[in-house]
């Protein structure tokens, strides 16, 4: 079932008075429990696709409909709430805050995703997420103690510990090393078919497409 | 989650730094603060310490209540109307203790009131800083302008001025030192509005304070320091917290992002800036009350516990617009920026 539709979607940056179209129309549909990888060159406009569908930017024009509704007629509040209990997030960094340990980086997510289970339950579901990711051994430590696969393996349990309807991953393996990069795409795989949610993917790494269920392939602000 | 507390338990150092900036500008404040109020009460407790009333001179005496002269039937008339009133005059002087050891005094005369001893001619009584000095009751002290002695009768608290002791004597020994039979000053306790009386000027006690030359002298260069600390402490907390908040930039665009709501993060910085300056401010308050009882004997310093809340309050109130003024970047703060900026 297609979740989230992206019609005829444009975006102009301006310079001065230098205008510039880095996105000419794009349509793309996202179906439930499916991976989609967009790839393509540096400034084909795959990361601002991926950006705008993911609420952290606007579209100069077109429609994004989650659910079916229109995000572009959304207020900056309803776009947070969106993001802060339908979507997960995983960065080319893994962005995790310093200051907090593993436990606490996914029970932050949960506070931020206004939940309602109880702080008992809240435990319980952050202990099974970081066991989904391997990552239940390390849940005392910090962030400065992490290897870099150990970091995103964590980003990833952060981006579904609230179990969102969207995953927007922002070349997730890019700060990895290749056996590191497989593992994380496994688990991004096996995370997206068994909680069912809908993956948008950006990657310039093409080993990593075998993990995705459609390829989208862009160039200079369209898909091919 | 109190992720503002999470980040000062485990930035000790960094909280450490900035609250002991605060702690210290504080710290200078309060001992300043207690060092103007002690010399303005060394300076003028005699007129300090008196309820709130209102004071009245001679109009022609050009505000210097050394050359107002109350003529009789005026004083007679305020005396009769007021019977709370009291006239009084204040004049510089010394007395010689029996080894001829001399002593500056402010000698303080009045009529019968409850607001200053009663003294009997020949008796004197003097501020308690020359009990330290030496004199004790029942001693012997005199004036070279004085045809008799003064026999010491007691000693009274926080009586100075001009910063020395205060010395209660009789109308009539006074107007024998200094040859002067009508008083200066006429002191109507309680009275919040000046009456309108001919050939006489009214002050309150606040006016009348600074008709003292040196006090208004004093208290103002003291007053601008402290003014000026509060200031330079509004301008330190602003830019600490910015400088705080700069380093932040990376981690609130990323906490933007997933979804943490902006007065969330202003609620992180105000937390932050609370507790820091809360614990600053309880040392700073604790140490400058120690200081107060091993200040030097004859250093005056008086920081009472309204001083201290207010100036208290007032660093709060730095504290949180310096914090907020610096927080405004908060709002302004891209998500995508952040996350395009790598690591936090």
């Amino acid at each position: 079932m297609t979740i989230f539709t992206i019609d005829e979607v444009t975006k102009t940056f301006t310079n001065g008075e230098v205008e510039e179209q880095v996105l000419k129309g794009i349509n793309l549909s996202l179906k439930e429990g499916e991976i989609t990888a967009l790839v393509g060159a540096s400034g084909s406009g795959k990361s601002t696709i991926l950006t705008i569908a993911a609420g952290l930017q606007r579209a100069s024009g077109g429609e994004i409909l989650f659910e079916g509704k229109n995000m572009a007629d959304m207020s900056q509040e309803d776009i947070r709430k969106i993001r802060a209990s339908e979507f997960g997030f995983v960065f080319q960094s893994s962005h995790l805050v310093p200051f907090l340990t593993v436990e606490e980086q996914l029970l932050l997510m949960l506070d931020v995703s206004e939940t309602t289970m109880s702080k008992r339950v809240q435990k319980e579901e952050v202990a099974k997420t970081l066991k989904l990711v391997d990552m239940h051994h390390r849940k005392d430590a910090y962030p400065a103690s992490l290897s870099g696969g150990e970091k995103q393996r964590v980003a990833i349990a952060r981006a579904i510990i609230h179990k969102p309807k969207m995953l927007f991953a922002d070349e997730p393996t890019a700060s990895l090393d290749s056996k590191r990069s497989k593992d994380v795409m496994v688990l991004i795989r096996e995370l997206t078919k068994t909680l069912n949610i809908t993956t948008l993917m950006v990657t310039h790494d093409e080993e990593m497409l075998v993990y995705a269920d459609h390829v989208i392939t862009m160039k200079d602000g369209l898909i091919l | 989650m109190n992720i503002a507390w999470k980040e000062i338990s485990k930035n000790k150092v960094k909280f450490t730094i900035l609250g002991s900036i605060i702690f210290l500008v504080s710290f200078l404040t309060f001992i300043i603060s207690g060092l103007s109020n002690g010399l303005s009460q060394d300076n003028a407790a005699l007129i300090k310490d008196l309820p709130n009333g209102q004071f009245y001179m001679n109009a022609d005496a050009n505000e210097k209540y050394s050359l107002s002269r109350i003529d009789d039937d005026v004083q007679a008339t305020l005396l009769k109307e007021h019977k709370d009133a009291t006239t009084m005059s204040i004049q510089m002087g010394f007395v010689n203790d029996t080894d001829d050891k001399q002593y500056s005094v402010a000698f303080v005369t009045s009529t019968d009131s409850k607001l200053f001893p009663t003294v009997a001619p020949g008796e004197i009584v003097l501020d308690r800083s020359l009990e330290k000095d030496g004199i004790k009751v029942g001693d012997i002290l005199t004036n070279n302008q004085f045809s008799g002695e003064f026999k010491v009768k007691g000693f009274v608290d926080q009586q100075k001025y001009s910063h020395a002791p205060v010395a209660f004597i009789s109308m009539i020994n006074y107007q024998e030192i200094y040859r002067v039979l009508e008083m200066q000053l006429v002191f109507v306790p309680g009275q919040d509005t000046a009456q309108d009386i001919a050939s006489l000027q009214a002050f309150s006690n606040k006016e009348f304070l600074n008709t003292i030359p040196s006090y208004s002298a004093e208290q103002m260069s003291l007053n601008m320091i402290i003014w000026f600390l509060v200031a330079i402490s509004g301008m330190l907390f602003a830019i600490f917290f910015y400088m705080m908040n700069v380093q932040k930039i990376g981690l609130y665009g990323i906490l933007k992002a997933l979804g943490v709501k902006t007065s969330r993060l202003f609620g992180m910085m105000w937390y932050q800036m609370i507790v820091i300056t809360v614990i600053a401010l309880g040392l700073s308050v604790a140490l400058s009350q120690g200081f107060a009882m091993i200040a030097p004997e004859g250093m005056p310093f008086s920081l009472t516990l309204a001083t201290t809340i207010q100036l208290s309050v007032l660093f709060l109130v730095i504290g949180f617009v310096g914090a907020t003024l610096s927080g405004l970047q908060i709002k302004k703060v891209e998500p995508l920026q952040a996350i395009q900026q790598g690591e936090v």
